[in-house]
Order: C-alpha cells, then structure tokens, then sequence
C-alpha cells in the first residue's frame, strides 16, 4: 500500500477511533435518567432537529442512548486491551528467551487456553457466575492473551539471534533491560498496538453480543448498543432509526478500531525500517 | 526411515498432544463449574429443582468430593459419552442424544459458509490479483463492511429481507401478512442459506481470508518454479493450483473456530436449531448438563481443527517434522 493511501486510511479510522474516545470520556459527565426519557407523546420519530438520530419505540432519543451506550464497553474494553497486552507481552517474552520448563510451561498453558472456543466459554462462565461486564471483559483479556504471546514470543527468538541483540548482551546489559525495553517496547510495540485495538473491538463485541442476547449483558432500560439493535424483535419493521443507528456505530467502531491498529502498526513498522 | 513414516509418527505425536489438550481444557472448562460462588449445585441447578435431582447432579459432577478427583471421575463418565441427562430442554433425555444432532447442523452450516468464503476469496484475488489500482480502492469499503460481527450483519439482513418482502405483498394487493418470512419457517433450507450469507460477510472472515489467499498466490506467481514453468512454455494454472491446495486446507482449519464463534448468535437470530441455539437456550434456561456437554464439543472440534492444520503444514513443510514438533 503507498504512503498516501496509508495516510488517508490512517485520518479516516484515527477520526472514528478519536470520536469514539472522546464521547466514551464525557458519557459519563452527561447527566441521563432512562426512566424519564421516555416519553409516549414522541415514538419512533424520524431525524429531525430535535432528535438527530430520532426517537424509539418508547419515545426515547436514539442519539442520547447511542452516546451513554457507549459507557457500556469503553472502559471495559480499555481494561482488557491493557491487561491481554501487558500479560501476553510479558508471557511472549518469557516464552521467547527462558528455555526448558519454563518455556515448555508458557507454551503449554497459551496452547490451552488458545482451544478453548471463546464466546463459548464466555457464554459458559455467565452461565455459573452471572458476572459483571468488568469479569467478562476479564476473562476476554485472558482468552486473547495466546494470540498476542505467540506473536511476541517468534518475534522475540527472531531477535534474540540478531546480532545488536547479541552486542547488547556482550555489553553487559540485563536481560530484563534488553527483553523489556530493547525488544519488547523498540520492536514489538506495533504488533502490541495491533493486538491491543483487537481485544478492544473483541469486548466490544462481546458485551454487544450479550446485551443483544438479553440475559447476561446490559439491561433495559440502560443503554447499550447491543439491546437497542435487539429492539428489532419488538418493532418488527415498524421503525428503523432506533436500530440502524447503533447498527452502524457498532459496525463503523469495530473496523476502525481494527484499521487504526493495522495501519498504525504498518506506519510504525516503517519507521522502524 | 522414510517420509511417510515420520510424517506418520508426527501426525501421531500431534494428536497425542491434542488428546492432551483436550483432557487440559475440560479441566478448566470443570474448574469453571466449581468456581461458582456460594454452594455450586445451587449455581448449576434451574430455580425448584428437586432435591433428588440436585443429589444426582451433585454426584454427575462430582461436586461432593474434591477437584481433583471429581474432575477424574466426571472426565471417566465423559469419555463414555455420558454426559448425563438433559433438565429442562428436553427432560430426562441423555445430553449427547440432544446435543449431537443439534451441533452436527452447526458444524454444517459453519463449514459449509467458510467452503463458500474460500471459493468466494480465490475467485476475487484471482480478479483482483493483478490490478493493484482496482484493489486499493476495493479495499477500504469492503474492509469496512466486512468487519461488522456476523450477528450484526443477521440483524440487518432479516431486516431488510423481510421489509421487500412485505413492500413486494402490498404492491401487489396481497394483505401484509403479520409475520416475517424469516426467520420463521426453520424446516426449510432458507434461514440456513441466511445464516450462511451472514456468517460469511461478518467477522471480517473475507477480508482475512482474501489476503491470506492473495498473499499466497501472490508468492506463487513469483515462485522461480513457476518462472520455469513459464519459460518451458507450459500452462501454469495446474501447478499453481496443486501448489494452493494444501495452504488453502490449513487456512480453511484455522479459521473454522472464527466461524465457530460467530455462529452461535446468528443462529440464535435465526432459531436454527443448532448447537449455539441450543447453548443459548439452555444457560437462559439454566440446564446446565446441556450447556457443558455443548461447550465440550465445541472445545473438540476446535481442538480437531488445529491438529488438521498442523498436520496439513506438517505435510507441506518437512522442516516441521524434522524438527521433531
């Protein structure tokens, strides 16, 4: 892909990304009681001035309940996306440059939890403990923990022969110094940035998967995008504001988190070249 | 010794491993069921299940005794196929005789889906292969699209299916009938071909398997074989083709648990009675044999994916073999 089209990639998702952070940061300053937005006098309203994104079946703005929606996943997500890169960096790492059973045990254990089927096993975890979207965020980090290990620990044992690598060891350097701050933090921070907005997107979709579903995710009245898309099922065809709009946030927030990781992993691999 | 027999020895040594795997995450699929907070057969059980039927969940699952052995001897009773008796789905009928069936149509439709992604992902990167321009401006939209959850994609579709259809009975003076034509009528094939469109445009499965595709032919076309080939003036599409085949077959199992993923709600938009309909159904309902049993074969089957792929890579790399792996 040439620089310019890497650069127009990297503005179009960069602006979704920054949007989507901002509102996640001021949600929860905005004042909202779901119990006194509705109102029965303004159902399932088109866009208009007053409602940008119209009203749903009980009269309540679709824009507002996108907005505090949003409160649902963000800081969740980032939770997750923090622990699966700090635990699979760490994890990938150790794998990489320890040897015999501490190697074989890294990789035994990132083996194991890479079979088990993640939205399964979530769905199972909820089914025994009922948790909060912070566990299930939780367990989500872990499940994405594998992926973000292997792809550190083969790049880890690339480096590990080169010879700069090598040069630093004669020198002296601490292995936690040139494991930490050599190879993790100068040459893997793309992929960890990579992987960090994929487990994002993952919660994401998974606490909208769940509220989609009823039981175990966010429940009404509080918003979520997942349980206002589900307002298909009482609707039928009656109106399509009051699901298209979350449809689309949830669909344009997903892939330009996932853009926004590749392409700025790609810009960075570039520089570092 | 010869290939064949290290090629076997590895693919043996892999599904011993796999066997392994297997028996790892049951275990933690067990310890799961007993870190439920408070007494556990409370956690496990539906609301006024009798206290016989407590005592026997209880002893199914071991959850008298201690970890240890109460995994050991409900891991004993599982590999018998006894994963004992359905509670409120089907009352009293064992779970695999339930589950089975209902996983079968799932493997289906999801491996059915991805064969149709795979033909649908060679047939673009050979169209687009060649043309970097047409390709860059394809990719940013169909990205786009595709990264959308399958569910989403679901949700959407039946929407909109079931709004033509109703816009085409009004046009033509036939009364708008109250119910939607999907999902509706799950005996036929319908909300099947549906679940499948969905399956294959979301998750961004296209788009993953396009490059991946692309990315290999790309290689091939550059390969100094096939320059040679070339040069002898013969047609290149078979070698290729031979050339793709097993790549294709690895990528195909590696990718099967994203589908495996994604179709668990696209069923359930649909009421296809597969197995992640039947998940669902049953933690709502807290029938909890039914839920375990279920999540145990789709922890095999993507534990049986990944040693197909990593015998298929085995076959076409003799390194990975040769390394002992």
């Amino acid at each position: 892909m040439g620089d310019k089209h890497l650069r127009a990639g990297l503005i179009a998702s960069g602006t979704v990304v920054a949007l989507v952070l901002l509102v996640g940061i001021i949600s929860p300053f905005v004042p909202y009681d779901p119990a006194e937005a509705v109102n029965y006098d303004q159902q399932l309203q088109p866009p208009s001035m007053a409602h940008i994104f119209g009203t749903d079946g009980q009269g309540r703005d679709v824009a507002m309940r996108v907005l505090k929606g949003t409160e649902a996943f963000f800081l969740p997500g980032l939770f997750a996306a923090a622990l699966a890169t700090l635990l699979g960096a760490l994890s990938g790492a150790v794998a990489g440059y320890a040897e015999g059973w501490l190697r074989t045990g890294v990789i035994g254990t990132m083996q194991l939890i890479d079979t088990l089927p993640r939205l399964v096993y979530i769905i199972l975890v909820c089914t025994i403990l009922n948790p909060s979207i912070y566990l299930i965020a939780f367990v989500a980090a872990i499940l994405f923990v594998p992926s973000i290990a292997t792809v550190i620990r083969r790049r880890v044992e690339a480096l590990g022969s080169e010879d700069y690598i090598l040069a630093h060891v004669a020198h002296g350097f601490r292995p936690v110094r040139i494991l930490l701050y050599h190879i993790l933090w100068l040459q893997c921070r793309p992929m960890l940035i990579r992987q960090a907005t994929y487990v994002f997107g993952y919660v994401l979709f998974v606490e909208v998967a769940l509220s989609y579903l009823g039981d175990y995710g966010m429940q009404e009245p509080l918003p979520s995008w997942g349980n206002m898309v589900a307002q298909t099922r009482e609707l039928g065809g009656a109106g399509i504001w009051p699901w298209a709009f979350p449809a689309v946030a949830i669909v344009l927030t997903i892939s330009a988190f996932l853009a926004f990781g590749n392409l700025l992993a790609r810009a960075d691999e570039e520089e570092v070249r | 010794m010869s290939r064949a027999a290290r090629l076997a020895i590895a693919a043996l040594r892999r599904a011993a491993g796999g066997l392994l795997l297997l028996v790892g995450a049951t275990f933690v699929i067990y310890i799961t069921i007993r870190s439920a907070p408070g007494d556990a057969i409370d956690a496990i059980s539906p609301m006024g299940t009798p206290p016989d039927v407590k005592a026997r969940l209880m002893a199914e699952f071991g959850l008298d005794r201690d970890p240890f052995t109460g995994y050991l001897a409900w891991l004993v009773r599982s590999l018998t196929g006894d994963f004992g008796e359905s509670l409120v789905f089907s009352p009293g009928a064992p779970v695999m005789e339930v589950a089975l069936p209902a996983f079968g149509r799932t493997l289906l439709l999801s491996a059915s889906a991805l064969v149709v992604c795979l033909i649908l992902a060679v047939l673009a990167s050979l169209l687009l292969g060649e043309s970097s321009r047409r390709q860059q401006l394809l990719t940013g939209p169909l990205y786009v699209a595709t990264a959308a959850p399958s569910f989403v994609v679901a949700v959407v579709f039946a929407q909109v299916v079931n709004w033509a259809v109703n816009v085409y009975l009004v046009q033509n003076d036939y009364v708008p009938p109250m119910w939607y034509p999907i999902p509706i009528y799950t005996e036929s094939l319908m909300p099947y071909v549906f679940a499948g469109f969905a399956l294959i445009a979301g998750d961004g499965l296209f788009m993953d398997f396009f490059n991946a595709v692309r990315a290999e032919l790309t290689a091939l076309r550059n390969a100094q074989f096939i320059a040679a080939v070339k040069a002898k003036g013969a047609r290149t599409v078979g070698h290729i083709a031979r050339n793709m085949f097993m790549p294709l077959l690895s990528g195909y199992a590696a990718r099967l648990p994203i589908v495996l993923g994604g179709v668990v709600i696209v069923e359930y938009i649909f009421t296809l009675d597969g197995g992640g309909y039947l998940l669902l159904e049953a933690s709502r309902e807290r029938d909890f044999p039914v839920v375990v049993g279920i999540s145990v074969l789709f922890t095999a089957t993507i534990i049986g994916m990944n040693l197909l792929a990593d015998i298929v890579r085995a076959v076409i790399d003799p390194r990975e073999v040769a390394h002992g792996g």
